[in-house]
């Protein structure tokens, strides 16, 4: 099970840090939902495994969580990214783009040929 | 960087757990409601918006599980877990977890003992600074049969001036003078050494001033440093005694430092003075004389010169000496210098001992070990039923394992807890023990090495013993939930384990019992030795007249005959005598060559040591006449000399010649002694060494300034001590006596390092059998308890009690020979190091062999006798029924 959840939260964690600077401080479910309809309903969340996914990243300094209440008078816990957390978005989004190109070197060469 | 900072969360999160359980339970709530909510929107039944809720989740119950192993410390909280619970298992089970813990507290209280020993005298380094740097030198003529020679003024000039490898060379000798200026006279053991003798070992003094260069001048102000023994007897560690002066050999003494409390080497003394403040040091004649030998050496290696090397320089400066003092040394008797390192010399006498006690001491830990395992796997065939529930709850074997190895851990934490108090209980025993070995006794203490020691085996116990039993349990467990698996699974490989462990206590015990009893063998063989002479109702104390009073000849004469005068025929003494030793005494004789008459000497170069006494020592002691006469008061110093060996001389220098009237020279024929009669042997050197070679001459032509005495009482000798002591005041009440001891006791002495290692290795011994002999009793017991229905049913279909008794003894039985067989074809080989130890037993002594197996086999027996009683006594009705 940990082996699935590390290959998954590495991405996973990537997806909760751009959601959160998009949209600024938002509650757990909020994440979930937002991360499902960006991906145009292709990624199906398990959203029981996002609630660790956010404690790493809020163990590693990259988020800050407060309790607030909700849109329906909720109280609901909110996350929000740390200054941190923004370099280390910016420092993953280009380390992810740069796995992607060059991934897609690889699984295209007949088109540059 | 971030890693460490999450730990530290995550270390802190281990103390707010509930808090952040509930707030975690409020999240996961918080965000189903906002879903249901959704769900609901879009026109799902209030159930169907739930259960999809739930869906997506994945389980709340998993989630908030997933979330727990990332919040706290996993391992640690399940180490936490396995601790408390493993503590709840032994309190639960507390007659277990007492035999358990004692066991190992045994054993491992044992090893503590012995390894704060090892590690003080064998492991540590020295205690000066200078220590690994300082050897000893020995003068040695090994093909004369001569070692242990001191050297002479002008060899220690000729080694100092001539060595390459030596950064200093210091000299020692030690002396018994009078301290006058306390209460009463008092005699000190004087250490006299050269100014840098201690900045030669790097001891640096605790009080006042070390000796300085200026000290050792030629008339200089004689100046004392005292020992921190010393001073804290005598001056109950006064610090104003620094500076106080006291008369010694008629000079005043000023005390200028008090040294600190270390291994005093080679020789525990009070004092110690500079070498010119010793009269017989300081004397022309002494520097002089070239064969004059009382001071032992020592040097300082230079940096990066190993004891090899040194040895190779000090051989070459003998040989000089040789060359230019052919004389001196004759070529044939090969004189040379014997190089040893100071650490060897202070510690070789107790190694082979101290790594004996060290092997039992580990096999007691071994038994000891073997039996908890033994526990534990009776244990676990009750708690199979636990374990395997356990697994079909989801625990994974490696939890399990370490659910196990934490609990062995508990136990052997406990054990070592309790053998510690052990260790420290004995340990008083144990340095008084061990100082008749080494000075570095006084080092022994439980410090932090040793508790690591302990700690470290107690984590090998607990992993030994632990992942026995938990390999053991897994082997089985794999879907084992059945019912009745406690009398149908029991499989034959466990069985097998804990017979193998049954043997392996029996073979190890046997080698200690064996061990233990050559030792004790030994020791009575010791113990039952003619010494020679009587030592019954004799009282001895030691006398060193003040050579400044009693200067010459005819004065020590004189004291020495108004003492036996006074002495003979006070109530309770039979008869009173002075020599220059006494047997067992530790006091060395001279050790002369001598010509015999009519013999080429530079060929046959006899040596023999010298002793001497008064005419009534062989009565006072009981030494027999075996020819000739003893002397009597008309050999006097103006009578032609006369002289008694002994019979091993006789037999050794004369064959079968009659010694009696031949005549020997100590001087090259310039006088002639005539031998007068021939005496028994007597162990002088102790009880288990061979007699030497003795020629004893009258006291009255060698009247030494150092003599004991020895008086055959009538009644208990200490009962008269004091009456004796005042006699000797009654003449000079400036002589004090010292050392006052009988005989007895000095002979109990001479025995009781042998003796209380036969005791220490006869305590393991007992230790083992006893831990082994519980261990056989409860396993057959529990082979006893499993097999009640098979037994039941031998007994319903005709089975006699008594064979009952006698299959289960029987199965005792082929378990102990086994293990006898082993240790047997063990002993062999082991005991072989013993041989070093022993006295007149050989390592594989048959008696002793015959004794301890039947010893053990006996013991083993009993053990298993309960429990065969029991299987004998079961009710077939009864055991049919209990499944």
């Amino acid at each position: 099970m940990t082996d699935k959840a590390d290959v998954w939260q590495g991405t996973l964690a990537l997806m909760v840090l751009k959601t959160l600077e998009t949209m600024g401080s938002l509650h757990g479910y909020g994440i979930a939902r937002r991360i499902e309809q960006t991906s145009g309903e292709l990624l199906s969340v398990n959203y029981g495994t996002l609630y660790p996914a956010l404690l790493k990243l809020e163990q590693e300094g990259f988020i800050a969580s407060e309790w607030g209440v909700s849109d329906n008078n909720r109280k609901a816990k909110y996350y929000k990214l740390t200054r941190a957390g923004r370099k280390q978005l910016e420092k993953e989004a280009q380390d992810w783009q740069q796995t992607t190109a060059i991934l897609a070197r690889f699984l295209a060469p007949s088109e540059e040929s | 960087m971030k890693t460490l900072r999450a730990l530290f969360l995550r270390l802190g999160d281990l103390f707010h757990k509930e808090r952040r359980d509930r707030e975690l339970a409020e999240e996961i709530e918080s965000h189903l409601q906002m879903h249901i909510e959704d769900n609901l929107r879009s026109g799902m039944t209030p159930q169907e918006a739930r259960r999809q809720a739930l869906i997506k989740l994945g389980g709340v119950e998993s989630t908030k599980e997933s979330y727990r192993d990332r919040r706290g410390l996993p391992l640690l909280e399940t180490f936490i877990q396995d601790l408390h619970f493993g503590a709840r298992m032994l309190r639960r089970n507390p007659s277990f977890t007492a035999v358990a813990v004692l066991t190992l507290a045994l054993g491992i209280g044992a090893n503590s003992a012995i390894f704060s020993v090892v590690n003080a005298v064998l492991l540590k380094p020295l205690p000066y600074e200078n220590g690994e740097r300082v050897i000893t030198m020995q003068g040695q003529a090994p093909r004369a049969g001569i070692f242990n020679v001191p050297y002479s003024v002008p060899e220690l000039m000729d080694i100092r001036a001539q060595n390459r490898s030596l950064d200093a060379v210091v000299e020692y000798h030690s002396m018994a003078f009078i301290l006058l200026g306390r209460k009463e006279p008092e005699r000190v053991l004087t250490g006299v050494v050269s100014w840098n003798f201690f900045d030669a070992f790097g001891v640096r003094p605790l009080l006042g001033r070390g000796f300085r260069s200026d000290d050792e001048q030629s008339g200089a102000p004689a100046v004392l440093i005292l020992s921190y023994e010393y001073w804290i007897r005598s001056f109950g560690g006064d610090p104003t005694v620094v500076g106080k002066t006291f008369t010694m050999n008629d000079r005043l003494h000023t005390v200028v430092g008090v040294l600190p409390p270390l291994p005093q080497y080679p020789d525990e003394n009070d004092v110690y003075m500079p070498t010119t403040a010793c009269p017989f040091r300081s004397d022309p004649m002494m520097i002089a004389d070239r064969t004059d030998r009382m001071v032992s050496l020592f040097g300082v290696t230079k940096p990066n010169i190993s004891v090899g090397q040194a040895q190779a320089d000090l051989n070459s400066v003998a040989a000089n000496m040789q060359h230019a003092y052919p004389n001196v040394y004759p070529a044939n008797l090969d004189i040379s210098t014997r190089v040893a390192s100071l650490r060897d010399e202070m510690t070789h006498n107790a190694r082979p001992t101290m790594l004996v006690l060290l092997g039992a001491a580990a096999f007691v830990l071994l038994i000891a070990c073997a039996n908890v395992t033994n526990l534990n796997l009776a244990r676990m065939v009750k708690r199979e039923r636990e374990l395997a529930v356990r697994t079909a709850l989801g625990a994974g074997h490696g939890r399990l394992l370490r659910q196990l190895l934490t609990e062995s851990f508990l136990l052997a934490l406990a054990g070592a807890g309790v053998g510690l108090l052990f260790a420290e209980n004995g340990l008083g025993l144990l340095v008084s023990y061990v100082a008749r070995f080494t000075p570095r006794a006084r080092e022994i203490h439980l410090d932090g090495t040793v508790l690591l020691f302990t700690l470290a085996v107690a984590v090998l116990v607990s992993v030994i013993s632990g992942s026995i039993s938990a390999i053991d349990t897994r082997a089985r467990l794999a879907g084992n939930l059945k019912e009745g698996s406690q009398q149908s699974t029991i499989g034959l490989s466990r069985r097998r384990l804990r017979n193998a462990l049954i043997v392996s206590q029996v073979t190890v015990s046997f080698l200690l019992l064996i061990g233990a009893g050559l030792m004790l063998r030994s020791f009575v063989k010791l113990q039952h030795v003619d010494p020679g002479f009587e030592p019954e109702n004799v009282l001895t104390m030691r006398l060193n007249l003040n050579f400044t009073k009693y200067d010459t000849d005819n004065k020590r004469r004189a004291f020495y005959e108004a003492l036996l005068d006074k002495l003979q025929g006070q109530p309770g003494v039979v008869s009173a005598a002075l020599g220059m030793t006494f047997p067992l005494s530790g006091i060395d004789p001279m050790n002369n060559d001598f010509t015999i008459e009519g013999r080429d000497s530079a060929q046959s170069l006899p040596i023999a040591d010298f002793r001497i006494v008064s005419p009534t020592y062989f009565q006072t002691l009981h030494i027999p006449i075996l020819q000739g006469r003893v002397f009597t008061r008309q050999d006097r110093q103006d009578t032609p000399p006369v002289a008694i060996v002994n019979r091993t001389a006789a037999r050794h220098f004369w064959g079968t010649q009659d010694p009696v009237g031949k005549r020997i020279s100590t001087d090259k024929g310039k006088t002639w002694i005539q031998i007068v009669g021939v005496v028994g042997d007597v162990k002088q050197y102790g009880l288990d060494k061979d007699a030497s070679d003795e020629i004893y001459v009258p006291l009255v032509d060698s009247p030494v300034m150092g003599a004991s005495l020895v008086v055959k009482t009538s009644v208990e000798p200490m009962s008269i001590a004091r009456r004796i002591i005042q006699q000797i005041y009654a003449i000079d009440p400036n002589q004090p006596a010292a050392r006052v001891e009988s005989l007895e006791q000095v002979r109990a002495d001479s025995v009781s390092a042998p003796r209380l290692t036969a005791n220490l290795l006869g305590l393991f011994a007992l230790l083992a059998l006893a831990i082994a002999a519980a261990g056989i009793g409860g396993v057959m017991a529990l082979s006893v308890s499993q097999r009640t229905h098979e037994i039941g049913i031998r007994m319903a279909i005709g089975a006699w009690p008594r064979e009952i008794l006698r299959m289960v003894l029987g199965q005792g039985l082929v378990l102990t020979t086994l293990g006898l067989v082993l240790g047997l074809l063990g002993a062999f080989g082991v005991t072989r190091i013993l041989r070093g130890l022993l006295f007149e037993v050989t390592p594989t002594d048959p008696l002793t062999f015959v004794g301890v197996g039947a010893v053990l086999a006996i013991a083993a027996l009993s053990a298993c006798y309960l429990p065969a009683r029991r299987a004998a006594r079961v009710n077939p009705t009864v055991a049919l029924r209990c499944e």
